[in-house]
């Protein structure tokens, strides 16, 4: 029996996508590579999911796990065909425990829905990517997401307290936090879905502060706000978020959101300094009085819960507003040290420059964590090919630096070409012994992360250049 | 190589084991060639940072060789402005924290007896202390390491920044291995800022009002970060006798600490509880020492701890149960238990060491195969083997097994310590 014969026997017929209209929706993600899969599946539990990586890794087929396909990386791209597992019927809060302040949901549940879900409660989940509204816990989860909060609430995995996960014979396995041996949820989350097909999650939710502020400042340069980013990380304060748009992303924004971010500065710097009221009072103070010292132009604070929503929604929307200035563009995801900030904005303008594109800036400024965005016109081929190169030198400069090459989208397919300059061949070998326990046969989420030859023997296009094999985020990306 | 020849074998002994030598490598480069000089030899290896929580897990099967990583205790990087520091494993968790002290910072590892406690063996043995549920695990304050696996080979993961997704995050595995797959040499923290003032609440928790005062506590408006009920544990605080107690920690800004002062105050009051005594400053410090270092500490030869997880809210009731099935055999029980997180610590003891091994063998047998599992946190050396020191059960017992092997095929790091000696079945729910 056929690969997909056995996938309709398992799931049924409208669990299995096999027509080309249908596969192509799931060629691509957030970094467009296109590939068709051979089939895309629609598990409606965990044990839909366990008959599937079993029938798939019995034929030899690669198995794609997929969120909502937000990732900037080509992680859930199906660059060598095979099987697509969409999570999108996958989509409940299993379970949500107020007192203990944690929940059990199933892969698709999307980001934001798990935080209303909790507000009833006085409780929030803490990762916010600023896809939020659409992508999914799984893929969150895959990717070890960040988002604005990471600076004060962490990533993922400092909030995932268990995973269950189906093993590469189809059986499902559970691992958690609190229990005996290994950590393998720590090293699940992040790995991409190249270890298991995770089909539950638990995690630990937050009480809600009990008072928010969110003040906008206005500064000359992007330089100037992150200096001012350094210095208060480096005086020992962390608000809840610090995040920097340039002038650039400021005025695609406002001519979208009109949320009142101040469009002749250079740059703008959205804090925002969550906790009890009193403390979050005189941590305003103390952040503006840097700022002040910093350059800052301007200091206001959102005048209510509509104002500081509005700034938020803005500034989560920035990639998406960007489709009225620009046909095309694309996002580069690296941390630095965060002293090290207003040096990496100056090398990724002079890339830019060099390459002649326009470079947008909105970034994670607290946790070092960039997100430059090159500007181009995909119909030009020269153009492709300039992102593709400054994308590169943007990621070797974040590495001088004293940084690495992605702080919350992964490594997927786009980087692992370049993570042999973060890692040497002992480093990766380690990692590959990890692989080798969990899918000997390397047919989860094949080529994906570690690069081809160097380490596992994926070489399996070695006529491809970087260049030919990269197609560029059409738009639509999210960060 | 001056490996410190004159360490004496004797004072790295487990189990009755007493390696042939001890030795203590001086660089990562001199540890990476002892262990692989090891791993050619067919010697068994046993990691020793200062040796405070090496009563978690089985006694090593075979050992040969002690490696003490002592000598390695250098800060290798430290830019205070980006709150990240980058240390040798062997450093003491108390030498780390005083470095960052001077830059107003800390990193919230709850050592028992962190003069000791090396941060490798702190990080190696997965230790959680009653912070965790305020500020996260050590796990999650790590953001790089650097180790030696079995052959030799130096392999590093993470980096220097607060956030990473390039490559597997490798840290995670080392953590709570308890040196079985590879030697923690280097480990990359991020930091966090002093809080300007902490203070410890203390108060009488008579019996009466226990189940109502927890409850109370875990709903505070303004959450102390630590929060513990302790029954007995006299060094760290407690009472002798029936009468519990409750204690409390604050850490913020004096403005904060005063009015969770004031509320604590109304809120336990409110459940019956009739006084409270208030900590500052150093006093507050000393005191959270104290009940740190109760966490480990062992009644000679007489007493050992078993460690229970799961949710809050059921701790109490899993604290007690356990209480009582101690006090069934004859045992006398002392419990700590962390209110937030949900962590129920019960030290058994009794007046003569000749009665312990037979009691405590009588309450671990008695503890069946049903749920909750207990995992055992100390035992006297002589017990270890003979004790369920892992609980009942072991998520995925099969891989763990498998990573051990992939990791260490010769099974030269602590063998028998961790995996292989699972008593439970794969894919079994936590």
């Amino acid at each position: 029996m056929s690969t997909i014969a056995r996938l309709y026997e398992a799931l049924g017929s409208d669990a299995v996508l096999t027509a080309p209209e249908d596969l192509s929706v799931y060629a691509y993600d957030a970094y467009s590579q296109e590939r068709l899969p051979l089939a895309v599946v629609l598990p409606r539990d965990a044990r839909d999911v366990a008959d599937v990586v079993r029938i798939a890794y019995e034929c030899g087929e690669p198995i794609v796990p997929r969120g909502a396909g937000t990732g900037l990386c080509g992680g859930a791209v199906p660059v060598e065909g095979g099987i697509v597992i969409s999570f999108a019927r996958m989509n409940r809060v299993l379970a949500l425990d107020a007192r203990n302040r944690r929940a059990r949901v199933q892969p698709g549940v999307i980001n934001l829905e798990l935080s209303k879900a909790a507000a009833p409660f006085g409780l929030f989940f803490g990762p916010d990517p600023s896809s939020q509204k659409i992508s999914t816990l799984g893929g969150n989860t895959g990717t070890n997401a960040g988002g604005p909060h990471a600076l004060s609430y962490g990533s993922m995995t400092n909030h995932v307290l268990g995973v269950e996960y189906v093993r590469t014979d189809g059986s499902l396995s559970y691992a958690a936090l609190d229990g005996a041996g290994y950590d393998l949820t720590g090293v699940l989350v992040g790995s991409e879905g190249t270890l298991g097909v995770i089909t539950a999650i638990d995690v630990r939710l937050l009480r809600l502060p009990r008072s928010t502020r969110v003040c906008v400042a206005a500064f000359g340069d992007v330089e100037a706000a992150s200096a001012a980013v350094s210095a208060i990380v480096g005086a020992g304060l962390l608000p809840t978020a610090l995040e920097i748009m340039d002038k650039l992303i400021v005025s695609a924004v406002e001519a979208h959101y009109h949320a009142g971010y101040p469009t002749d500065a250079g740059a703008v710097l959205l804090v925002e300094i969550a906790g009890y009221p009193d403390d979050a009072e005189s941590g305003e103070r103390t952040i503006a009085q840097i700022a002040r010292e910093c350059g800052a132009l301007s200091w206001r604070a959102a005048a209510g819960a509509a104002e500081r929503e509005a700034l938020w929604a803005s500034r989560k929307g920035a990639a998406g507003s960007l489709g009225r200035i620009a046909p095309n563009y694309y996002i580069q995801d690296a941390t630095v040290p965060r002293t090290r900030l207003p040096q990496a904005l100056q090398r990724v303008d002079e890339i830019a420059r060099a390459h002649k594109l326009p470079v947008g800036n909105v970034f994670h400024a607290g946790d070092g964590n960039l997100h430059p965005l090159l500007i181009f016109d995909r119909r030009e081929r020269a153009q492709v090919d300039a992102v593709a190169s400054a994308g590169k030198a943007i990621l070797e400069a974040c590495i001088a630096l004293g940084g690495t090459i992605s702080g919350e989208h992964g490594i997927g397919y786009e980087k692992r070409e370049t993570l042999p300059l973060v890692f040497s061949p002992d480093d990766l070998a380690a990692m590959a012994r990890l692989r080798d326990v969990f899918d000997p046969k390397r047919l989860f989420n094949p080529e994906k992360i570690f690069p081809s030859g160097a380490v596992c023997g994926e070489v399996r296009n070695p006529a491809q250049t970087q260049s030919q094999r990269q197609t560029l985020a059409a738009g639509g990306a999210w960060l | 190589m001056a490996l410190a020849p004159g360490l004496d074998p004797a004072a790295f002994a487990l189990g009755g084991k007493v390696p042939l030598r001890a030795l203590a490598p001086a660089s990562i480069e001199e540890l990476a060639a002892v262990v692989k000089a090891c791993n050619e030899a067919g010697e068994a290896v046993v990691v020793f940072g200062g040796g405070t929580l090496q009563g978690i897990g089985f006694s090593p099967a075979r050992y040969n060789i002690a490696i003490s990583t002592a000598r390695l205790d250098k800060v290798l990087e430290y830019e205070f402005r980006d709150l990240t520091i980058s240390v040798e494993c062997g450093r003491s968790v108390e030498r780390l924290n005083a470095t960052l002290a001077e830059r107003g910072q800390f990193v919230p590892l709850d050592a028992p007896s962190p003069g000791l406690s090396s941060v490798g063996g702190l990080l190696a043995s997965g230790w959680s202390g009653p912070r965790r549920a305020t500020f996260g695990r050590p796990r999650d304050f790590v953001i790089g390491s650097t180790v030696v696996l079995a052959d030799g080979t130096v392999a590093k993961a993470g980096g220097m920044v607060v956030k990473n997704v390039t490559g597997y995050d490798m840290s995670k595995l080392w953590c709570g291995s308890l040196g079985t797959l590879a030697v923690l040499a280097r480990a990359n923290f991020k930091t966090l800022p002093l809080p300007e003032t902490t203070r410890v609440a203390l108060a009488a928790l008579p019996e009466r009002t226990r189940r109502r005062a927890v409850e109370h506590v875990a709903a505070l408006d303004v959450e102390p970060s630590v929060a513990i009920a302790l029954h007995g544990f006299p060094e760290a605080g407690g009472r002798d006798g029936q009468e519990g107690r409750l204690f409390l920690m604050f850490e913020g800004s004096h403005t904060l600490v005063d009015r969770a002062t004031r509320d604590l105050r109304s809120a336990i009051g409110a459940a019956g509880v009739p006084e409270t005594t208030l900590l500052d400053g150093t006093a507050a410090t000393s005191a959270f020492a104290r009940l740190l270092d109760a966490y480990g500490a062992r009644l000679g030869e007489r007493s050992l701890t078993y460690r229970s997880c799961g949710l809050p809210g059921e701790a109490l009731s899993r604290c007690d149960a356990l209480a009582h099935a101690a006090t069934r055999h004859e045992l006398h029980a002392e419990s700590l238990l962390d209110i937030l997180g949900g962590d129920a610590y019960v030290r058994v003891s009794t007046k003569l060491t000749a009665e312990f091994a037979a009691a405590v063998e009588r309450l671990d047998a008695s503890l069946g195969t049903s749920s909750p599992t207990y995992t055992i946190f100390n035992a006297p050396e002589m017990l270890r083997d003979g004790l369920k020191m892992w609980g009942n059960e072991m998520t995925s017992p099969a891989t763990q097994r498998d990573i051990k092997h992939r990791f260490d095929p010769k099974a030269t790091f602590a063998p028998g310590r961790f995996a292989g000696r699972a008593n439970c079945s794969e894919g079994k729910r936590a």
